[in-house]
């Protein structure tokens, strides 16, 4: 009780001042969503139907991440960024719990290829490290705090509609193209010297799930330990 | 039409597809869909090796020509690069990302158009994505391609990635906070 | 008499409506509201996830179509 005219309170209970500024009504955009959404599926039976099923496959893959990203605000950039400048670490926690559970995944698609001596699936991943990648990271990590997104969260605001996202992505496409002009160089005087390593051949099958396992659980814990002392000792 | 705005009340429509997932029901799905794909394609996922693929097709209408350089040497890059960007997969799957997420925004009523603000913002963006994007090439690929897939892929390389991503992370928020806030 | 802060964070790129409202927030006292403007669709949950564990009272306010306020109610 005891509200005047001129402070309202929200849901929460937070007492303010009405708006004085006055509200643009809200346009309703669920109709254009459903457009998007039809587009989305024309374009992958018309993918399937004329370049073929392996593109529109892509297609759907590709606008699947981009729908589950969007709607779950997740952010690589952020969980390693945020650690060391808000002292959060929700999305640090979220991606490792994505990495524990692609490696079971992945472990078993290609165990399952493994044990029937077929070629193991999605090897071209598993690349030589050496300065080269080191460099390379850190070049990354660097480029995606400061732009505000990585190479998914950039494709990913440029269909929300950000600006500088569209102009980080054309300086992405260009620094891809030095960086392949290059190539070359780094290839000859670091990456051929280094080393695949593929941890199943080191650790066996078993080995190698359950130590990635170990290790994603113990970041994790490390993960959670690091934000409560961060949010204990924050005075305010 | 008044369906639309019934819609916005439904509590299924808020939950599902207006009200954001908290982040661990987006890492779930994205792992669902890293195994689907490298069920279904063969491949896992990756983002910014089809961005020099698109550096290259550009880099030919403006008249030049990647043919002698040793990124693009093997057969089959340069089968790709010859049957151009329509038939390249990875281009279908950085697109649809786009749109996926441009649904996502849209259904969710939540599509607004941002400009860019700040001069600082323009270098911020410029010179962020160049790193990304030389970064990304001489390290075998970006958060997702190197970091997300490396490390499902149980490949150390992963996990170097990660550290030195983190310690790049570091010193672009040193940067951030200094420069383009 | 609480005092209200206006902060506008439109246009800005992560993480800088959160790195703003922790700077505004830290200028307050106890019981002031800060109204923070925010058309970040990441900003919209890590602010507010970040004001509620420091134990502030929040609501977020969707004003437009990708537009939203974060109201923080500084309680401690």
């Amino acid at each position: 009780m005891g509200d005047d005219q001129q402070t309202v309170r929200g849901e929460g209970g937070i007492k303010r001042s009405s708006r004085t500024r006055t509200r643009k009504k809200k346009k309703n955009q669920i109709p254009l969503g459903i457009m998007a959404l039809l587009f989305v599926v024309a374009v992958g039976i018309i993918l399937a139907r004329t370049v073929g099923g392996n593109v529109a496959l892509f297609w759907i893959l590709g606008s699947s991440f981009g729908f589950i990203l969007q709607r779950s605000r997740f952010c690589f950039t952020a969980s390693m960024r945020d650690p060391y400048l808000t002292g959060s670490t929700s999305l640090t926690k979220a991606v490792l719990i994505a990495f524990a559970v692609t490696t079971v995944g992945f472990a078993a698609i290609k165990y399952g290829a493994f044990i029937k001596g077929l070629p193991i699936p999605g090897q071209s991943y598993v690349v030589p490290i050496s300065l080269a990648t080191a460099v390379g990271a850190f070049m990354f990590g660097i480029g995606m705090v400061i732009a505000g997104g990585c190479a998914s969260g950039t494709l990913m605001r440029v269909g929300e509609g950000f600006g500088m996202q569209m102009l980080s992505l054309f300086f992405f496409i260009v620094g891809s193209l030095l960086g392949a002009a290059h190539f070359g160089w780094w290839k000859l005087n670091f990456i051929v010297r280094g080393p695949r390593v593929f941890l199943p051949d080191v650790f066996g099958w078993v080995g190698a799930v359950v130590l990635q396992l170990l290790i994603i659980a113990l970041l994790w814990i490390a993960a959670d330990k690091w934000a409560k002392r961060k949010s204990s000792s924050s005075s305010h | 039409m008044k369906i639309f705005d019934k819609i916005k009340t439904d509590p299924y429509y808020k939950a599902w597809l207006k009200d954001a997932w908290p982040y661990v029901t987006g890492a779930i799905l994205l792992s669902v869909f890293q195994i689907v794909s490298l069920a279904s394609t063969g491949t896992p996922w990756g983002v910014s090796g089809t961005l020099a693929d698109w550096g290259a097709w550009l880099y030919q209408l403006v008249g030049g020509s990647v043919d002698k350089w040793y990124y693009f040497a093997s057969d089959a890059a340069q089968a790709k690069l010859a049957a151009g960007p329509l038939k390249d997969p990875g281009t279908f799957r950085n697109i649809g990302l786009i749109a996926g997420a441009l649904f996502a925004a849209l259904i969710a009523s939540g599509f607004k158009f941002k400009k860019i603000k700040t001069w600082r913002q323009v270098a911020a963006a410029v010179l962020g994505g160049l790193l990304m994007g030389y970064g990304a090439r001489i390290a075998f690929g970006c958060n997702i391609g190197a970091l997300f897939s490396g490390i499902a892929s149980m490949s150390l390389s992963g996990w170097v990635y990660a550290v030195f991503l983190f310690l790049g992370a570091i010193v672009g928020s040193k940067l951030l906070v200094k420069y383009f806030m | 008499m609480s005092k209200e802060v206006e902060l506008d964070c439109l246009g800005e790129a992560c993480p800088v409506p959160l790195i703003k409202c922790e700077k505004a927030l830290e200028g307050m006292d106890t019981g002031d509201v800060l109204i923070c403007q925010i058309d970040h669709s990441c900003a919209m949950k890590n602010v507010p996830e970040w004001a509620r564990e420091q134990g502030h009272n929040v609501e977020i306010e969707e004003v437009d179509d990708g537009e939203w306020e974060v109201i923080i109610e500084k309680v401690k």
